[in-house]
């Protein structure tokens, strides 16, 4: 199966993909735990125009261009949910569109050829360069430090956030560390799977993860070992199958998914709450 | 007053508000160290924030004074039963304050959370995730996270509203313990009864205090129905309170 994976180009795919995944599958999981997929989402999406502004202005460049649009995109959305009557998603939602439209409509002002729009939505796993696979070694690091180093900050506050912020066990510093975290993990792995897909391997491992064990330590670890597993699994299938290697990443996490929701309700693991 | 060393919690002229409205007025009182002091008062009493603001989580007018570490209790409902942790984990997290940003809990932290589990009769569950023990399982795990925290002064938040029988008897019995060892507690409980079998000192609120005093001074009709009013039925010798304790499942 990986004599699939002889080429050069396809190598570095996968070790990208692999090293992407260690943070991808942390951070995933405090998403998962924190309620915070359809932000995450949206923040992939809202990268869509910064890439295309870095591509068009190369002193700025498509890395630098996303990550501002992520942090601007985060900024934005916390400064407008302060007002409490719009709250739930609509603001969230509400930016995701504007950035799908604005990214569209700078694209066509830029002229077609400037960047391909699909590489930028779907990403094109199969073109990351040796900086790339660099970027995502670095971010696979900070990653997994700022992970061990937060989780008791993490766990309390998100287990109970009262008890956590009144006795110093956890506080706001160490949930906004992680928005940021997300926003430049969403970044680097935006040349594997694009900014539409990206949520597919940010979300999609860690709830299958939290499908297969009730001890947060080894989600964290099943989470990162299903984010591998599908990439490897993604990418073979693209080059089995002669299809879009982003595409077929994110369409192998979800089959993980289902096949881990079946199992669990034909095995039982998550167990329900005993009656009071 | 007493004399500083035998003081365990103090406020003085602890006021409190959000935005316009008054949560609490002009709050003076004196907790001795070693004392199980229970908080009545009804429905937004401002029992909740009384904790609170002895916390020195909120902005407050006056002062407030405790003799060494808080712990805390907060009402039951806040936390995510989803979590995926198990009733050992829930304990240590009890010593996350104390350990800071560096350090991990180690052998010595987990020994004692182990000790603890013990205490509130949860030996067999250590293991157990926090989302399938009862309910009355889980709030003796978060006492327990309390307990870990090892402060000289806990502040619990109604730690025995919605609990069965058993685990309030279990929860009442550590907690007694604690203060045999020093330890200073405030209570906050909607159960007039319980508050008069197991509290030293008793602290009736309605945005001010209302009254302060052992059981039997402040067990009188008189003074409960200046806190409670209405809700409040006298039936010849026995109290009985309609209160409704359901409002704090809301979310």
């Amino acid at each position: 199966m990986l004599d699939a994976l002889d080429t050069p180009y396809l190598q570095r795919a996968l070790l990208a993909g692999l090293l992407i995944a260690v943070p991808l599958g942390l951070l995933g999981c405090w998403v998962v735990l924190r309620g915070l997929a359809f932000y995450a989402h949206a923040v992939g999406v809202a990268t869509f125009p910064g890439t295309v502004v870095g591509v068009a202005l190369p002193v700025l460049g498509p890395f630098a261009g996303a990550l501002l649009a992520a942090v601007g995109f985060s900024l934005a959305v916390s400064a407008a949910e302060r007002d409490h009557r719009v709250r739930g998603g609509a603001v969230t939602g509400l930016a995701l569109a504007v950035a799908l439209a604005v990214g569209a409509l700078l694209l066509t002002l830029a002229g077609a050829g400037v960047a391909p729009v699909e590489g930028v939505l779907f990403g094109s796993l199969l073109a990351v360069s040796n900086l790339d696979v660099l970027a995502c070694a670095a971010v696979g690091a900070i990653g997994l430090a700022a992970t061990a180093r937060l989780l008791p900050r993490l766990a309390a506050t998100t287990f109970d956030e009262e008890w956590a912020a009144r006795t110093g066990a956890g506080d706001r510093v160490a949930g906004v560390l992680l928005l940021g975290l997300v926003a430049l993990v969403v970044v680097s792995a935006l040349p594997a799977v694009g900014s539409l897909l990206v949520s597919a391997l940010l979300v999609v491992p860690a709830a299958t993860a939290r499908l297969l064990t009730e001890r947060l330590e080894s989600m964290l670890w099943w989470a990162v070992g299903l984010c591998s597993l599908e990439v490897v699994g993604g990418l073979v299938a693209a080059r089995a199958l002669d299809v879009p290697p982003g595409a077929a990443v994110a369409a192998v996490a979800g089959a993980g998914f289902a096949l881990a929701t079946a199992g669990s309700a034909a095995v039982g693991f998550g167990r329900r709450p005993r009656p009071a | 007053m007493s004399e500083p060393g035998e003081v365990g919690l103090r406020a003085d002229g602890l006021s409190v508000s959000f935005d316009a409205r008054r949560a609490l007025v002009d709050v003076s009182f004196e907790v001795p160290r070693a004392t199980f002091a229970g908080v009545l008062g009804p429905n937004g009493a401002g029992k909740t924030t009384l904790l609170r603001a002895l916390l020195g989580a909120l902005p407050h007018a006056g002062s407030k004074w405790i003799g060494g570490r808080p712990a805390y209790v907060p009402q039951a409902g806040a936390v995510d039963n989803a979590f995926p942790i198990d009733a050992l984990g829930v304990v240590l997290m009890g010593r996350y304050p104390r350990l800071g940003w560096r350090r991990r809990p180690g052998r010595a932290d987990r020994h004692r959370a182990l000790e603890i589990l013990d205490a509130v009769g949860l030996a067999g569950e250590a293991r157990s995730p926090f989302g399938t023990l009862s309910s009355g399982q889980r709030q003796r795990t978060l006492v327990g996270r309390a307990l870990a925290q090892e402060g000289d002064v806990l502040l619990l938040d109604e730690p025995l509203t919605g609990v069965d029988t058993p685990s309030q008897e279990v929860i009442l019995g550590v907690l007694d313990g604690e203060r045999r060892r020093g330890r200073t507690l405030l209570m906050t409980t909607h159960d007039l009864g319980q508050a008069a079998r197991v509290c030293d000192l008793l602290l009736v609120l309605n945005e001010t205090l209302v009254a302060v005093g052992p059981p039997e001074e402040v067990f009188r009709p008189e003074v409960l129905g200046r806190a409670y009013g209405h809700e409040l039925l006298l039936l010849g010798g026995y109290t009985a309170l309609v209160d409704d304790a359901a409002h704090h499942s809301a979310p």
